[in-house]
């Protein structure tokens, strides 16, 4: 009752000060929490950092957060005015050093007493910084998926093939990637093509476990980040968040199955 | 020669957490916390499943929860959320060819007619594809746990430390 009638003796220009305040952190937080949910972080991650920053801003931050839009109110601790945001959901290859970064940088904000505009800079540099080398991704990847070969049982020819299969794969996924192409398509050519390569020990007799080579060349497509992260949501109780995720990730698992079966018909591989 | 096979193991989970991490551009300093989870994980999973007669969804579960366990200190040292290296490590233990075969069993439903061979493809269906599910879920749930348990704990570690 207090703060009612506190609220109601503001003048204009105090309310349009409190206004502009709290479009200002709404803003921030809103571009804040869509960018560490593009990049991988948990919900519950989320809520997190954005409480954490905007109790420091004197604020309290509630965040809706639908498959493509989120939708943040900012509540100011003293006058209970709010201000709320739509903001669009980004889209962002997952990124833990950024996920890192930027919740080291919610408690910078407390810890150096920042304001919304230094916090927005901060937000600013993290977001800037470019991706690691994808060629040198492509040969960690290779590797990973040729010792994921060696872990199903795979022989040294069923890794080999494993290995140029998942860089012959993941080459065409970086090179469409580049060209803007839907990440859907991407998925099932990227598919296609380790399918064709990984059918080699099939085709060319080699070694003893030509099934396995086949099986894992393209499982360096699977969305194992977004299927964890979808099941993390739902513990936490983002029950929409986790049906968006799991919705995201098996679309993409659809297509690289398509991708692999497709290669299959190509190859008139026994299986089929 | 089962300890050669243990180490070769986690030789080879700890290079495919480190490579299946890589796609997901982590900070330098989890790279070693990957490599180390992944190889203890996977060489866990591998005993419980060789030498215990544990079916893979189970031990995926207890697997999963020393990697979760684990991930808690050493998020602490690493100064990363500890799911930047605990969801990476799980990584090499995806039931890869469980997944296959799943896929390989819808191809051969669509293209039998016979009902008899119908019915065996179809149990290699929802054989392959229930212990998929069931072994990603368990290990989920297991490396997610701990985080939960120690929520407080594990949403501070990336705060710098106080001068």
């Amino acid at each position: 009752m207090e703060q009612c009638m506190g609220a109601a003796t503001e003048t204009a220009e105090q309310v349009s000060q409190i206004h502009a305040r709290l479009k200002e952190l709404a803003l921030f937080l809103s571009d804040y929490a869509s960018e560490l949910l593009a990049v991988g972080a948990t919900s519950a991650r989320v809520e997190a950092n954005v409480g954490r920053m905007a109790d420091h801003f004197g604020a309290w931050a509630d965040i809706a957060i639908f498959s493509r839009h989120i939708i943040m109110t900012v509540t100011d601790r003293a006058t209970r005015h709010t201000y709320s945001v739509v903001g669009r959901s980004r889209h962002r290859p997952i990124s833990f050093l950024r996920n890192s970064s930027l919740s080291r940088m919610s408690w910078q904000v407390i810890d150096k007493d920042m304001t919304v505009a230094d916090a927005r800079a901060a937000f600013d540099e993290i977001v800037s910084k470019p991706h690691a080398n994808v060629w040198m991704v492509l040969v960690l990847t290779s590797l990973a998926n040729m010792s994921f070969c060696y872990l199903f049982g795979g022989d040294l020819w069923a890794m080999l093939v494993v290995f140029l299969a998942t860089a012959v794969g993941y080459c065409a996924k970086i090179c469409l990637l580049d060209l803007k192409m839907d990440a859907r398509g991407v998925f099932v050519i990227s598919a296609f093509c380790a399918t064709i390569i990984g059918c080699s020990c099939f085709v060319f007799r080699l070694g003893s476990t030509p099934e396995v080579a086949l099986g894992t060349s393209v499982l360096y497509l699977v969305p194992g980040i977004p299927f964890i992260n979808s099941i993390s949501d739902l513990i936490y109780g983002h029950n929409l968040c986790f049906l968006s995720r799991l919705t995201n990730a098996s679309v993409l698992t659809v297509c690289l199955s398509a991708g692999f079966i497709l290669g299959l018909l190509v190859m008139r591989i026994g299986m089929l | 020669m089962i300890a050669v096979d243990i180490i070769l193991d986690g030789a080879f989970a700890a290079l495919a957490g480190i490579g299946f991490m890589s796609i997901s551009n982590p900070p330098r300093m989890a790279y070693p916390a990957v490599a180390i989870l992944a190889a203890v994980g996977h060489s866990i999973r591998y005993c419980l499943m060789n030498l215990g007669g544990m079916p893979i969804s189970m031990a995926c579960l207890f697997a999963a929860l020393s990697i979760g366990f684990l991930a808690i200190p050493a998020a602490r040292v690493v100064r990363c959320p500890a799911e930047t290296f605990s969801f990476p490590s799980l990584l090499p233990m995806i039931p890869g060819m469980y997944a296959y075969r799943t896929v390989q069993a819808i191809v051969k439903c669509l293209q039998t007619v016979d009902e008899q061979q119908f019915m065996h493809w179809l149990y290699v269906l929802a054989y392959n594809g229930l212990t998929a599910l069931c072994a990603i879920m368990l290990m989920v749930i297991g490396v997610t746990v701990p985080i939960f348990i120690f929520k407080k704990y594990s949403f501070d570690v990336t705060r710098d430390p106080k001068k």
